[in-house]
């Protein structure tokens, strides 16, 4: 199954203008400055989502849709954001049923204006079920069925909404059925000249590849600083190129970037933030040194990214059965987005979208925290994936 | 007489809002939570206008309009409702509606939608 990158730029379009107008009815119905952070479409392994779900606690709105386009949304707001909203639509308060009727209203509304767009570009009528209120931790705030089926992972449109002047922040989760989207996303033929297309059914097997590439990356932050790591999370992302810097938001952070030569070429990313940073550097140093991030440090930075980096990419040209080289690192220390705004300049002369294969190494007690970022070139990641031989995608599950 | 109205939304925290809009200038003769209880409610009373959400539980507000008009061809619905899809408006129209306002709205649009189909 080939999967069209236009289609799924569009509709990741889609996604984001569905996104502004719910962000824009959520301000009329608060009376807040509210707007779009970022919205991507992500493939994920299952057991990555619940990870990234883990130890949250959140209060939603569950719409189930039928029709035009078959699945589920969710938008999720943290506990306190919840309470701001329940704050802003019924001042003094109410009783408690008034109040889940209040965040059910207001997640139907908002529901329904990130729907709308779709329906309409599509020239179809989605139907939406009654909405349902759910307060729940980690996945379980997800619809029910996402995770029936492990081996072909899951798609979902995320978008984050944010408040200028309130503690009003939620995300809206657009979970299309598998089978159906991809058959909506569907291109005729393989990847041919234009690279336009992509093969989804391999994309897995990429996803899980990544993994183990973060894996070796992250035995060699533990080996080389004695600091015990893992791989928390890791997924593809498609987005919009110019949102990739906003993905990084604006925490100050400290590591190397890379540009990579081959199939795929592209550029990868190995960002601490600041303590995290400190602490690794710090036990790649023998002997005591000033607090920050000085010379010492960036030269110890630059050695654990390139050995990293190397760890991380051998997997891809492996399995990808090409060889791909990478520059010596550059120290990078400032702002996420600032970091990647240089890349992505260069990245989006040729695209309009890009993957962004990121995965988050940790400490157990999240004490380091590294995120590593993979930017390749669309069209040559999608040749390179259409290579990929039918062995190395059978197997089915993402982890 | 003033003129009077049912409420028909799901949604207790909508039925309140659109009360509390409505409340002083028309007179409110009942508030259904889905499309069964709308269609009795009009037989009941049939009021100058319904106010009719779409995405309600056990029959939808299309359906609910559609049965009502046809019972009733003088009968007055203005689809309030969340749901601005372009293929969702024309079924509105088609089952006999008369005018359409989306949710977020404000006193003013609700008091403009009524005036168009009920002058005051």
């Amino acid at each position: 199954m080939y999967v069209d990158i236009q289609s799924l730029g569009e509709f990741s379009d889609l996604a984001s203008q569905g996104a502004d107008r719910a962000a824009d009815a959520l301000g009329q119905l608060a009376g807040a400055n509210v707007y779009v952070d970022v919205t991507d479409v992500t493939l994920m392994a299952a057991g990555d989502l619940r990870e990234a779900f883990a130890g949250r606690e959140f209060v939603g709105v569950e719409i189930g849709l039928r029709g035009g386009i078959a699945g589920q949304t969710v938008m999720a707001f943290e506990l306190e954001a919840a309470e701001s909203l329940v704050e802003r639509l019924l001042p003094g308060g109410g009783d408690g049923e008034l109040v889940r009727s209040g965040v059910t209203e207001a997640g139907n509304i908002m529901t329904s204006g990130f729907i709308d767009g779709w329906a309409d570009h599509l020239g179809v009528a989605i139907d939406m079920t009654p909405p349902a209120y759910v307060r729940a931790s980690g996945t379980d705030i997800l619809p029910d069925g996402t995770f029936d089926d492990d081996r072909q992972g899951v798609f979902m449109f995320e978008s984050q909404v944010s408040s200028m002047d309130e503690d009003l922040e939620f995300t809206i989760y657009m979970l299309p059925e598998y089978a159906g989207f991809t058959e909506m996303l569907g291109h005729d033929g393989p990847v041919g000249d234009t690279g336009d297309a992509v093969p989804v059914n391999k994309l897995p097997t990429f996803n899980r590849m990544t993994e183990q590439g973060a894996a070796a990356a992250a035995d060699n932050i533990t080996m080389m600083t004695g600091t015990e790591t893992d791989v928390d999370v890791s997924r593809l992302r498609f987005v919009p190129v110019q949102d990739v810097p906003a993905e990084l938001g604006t925490e100050t952070v400290a590591g190397t970037v890379f540009e990579l030569h081959g199939d795929p070429s592209g550029y990868l990313a190995i960002l601490f933030d600041e303590a995290s940073a400190e602490e690794v550097a710090g036990g790649m140093i023998p002997t005591e040194t000033e607090p920050g991030i000085g010379d010492m440090e960036k030269g110890a930075l630059r050695e654990l990214g390139n050995i990293m980096t190397s760890g991380f990419i051998d997997g891809w040209a492996n399995v990808l059965d090409t060889s791909i080289e990478h520059t010596p690192p550059q120290f990078v220390h400032d702002m996420g987005s600032a970091v990647m705004s240089p890349l992505v300049s260069r990245l989006g002369q040729t695209q309009d979208h890009a993957f962004i294969i990121d995965s988050t190494v940790r400490t157990p007690d999240g004490n380091v925290r590294c995120d590593i970022y993979a930017l390749p070139d669309q069209r040559e990641l999608a040749a390179a994936l259409d290579r990929i031989e039918p062995a190395a995608t059978d197997g089915g599950s993402l982890r | 007489m003033p003129t009077s109205v049912l409420i028909a939304d799901d949604s207790e925290f909508m039925r309140n809002l659109l009360r509390e809009i409505l409340e002083g200038e028309f007179e409110i003769i009942g508030e259904a939570e889905n499309g069964v209880e709308a269609v009795d409610l009009y037989g009941e009373h049939a009021p100058d206008i319904v106010m009719m959400d779409i995405v309600m539980p056990i029959r939808n507000g299309i359906e609910a309009t559609t049965e009502i008009t046809e019972e009733h061809p003088d009968a007055s619905v203005i689809m309030c409702t969340s749901v601005g899809q372009e293929e969702k408006m024309k079924a509105a129209i088609k089952a006999g509606a008369e005018g359409y306002i989306t949710k977020p709205f404000q006193k003013p649009n609700v008091l403009e939608a009524i005036n168009d189909v009920v002058p005051a």
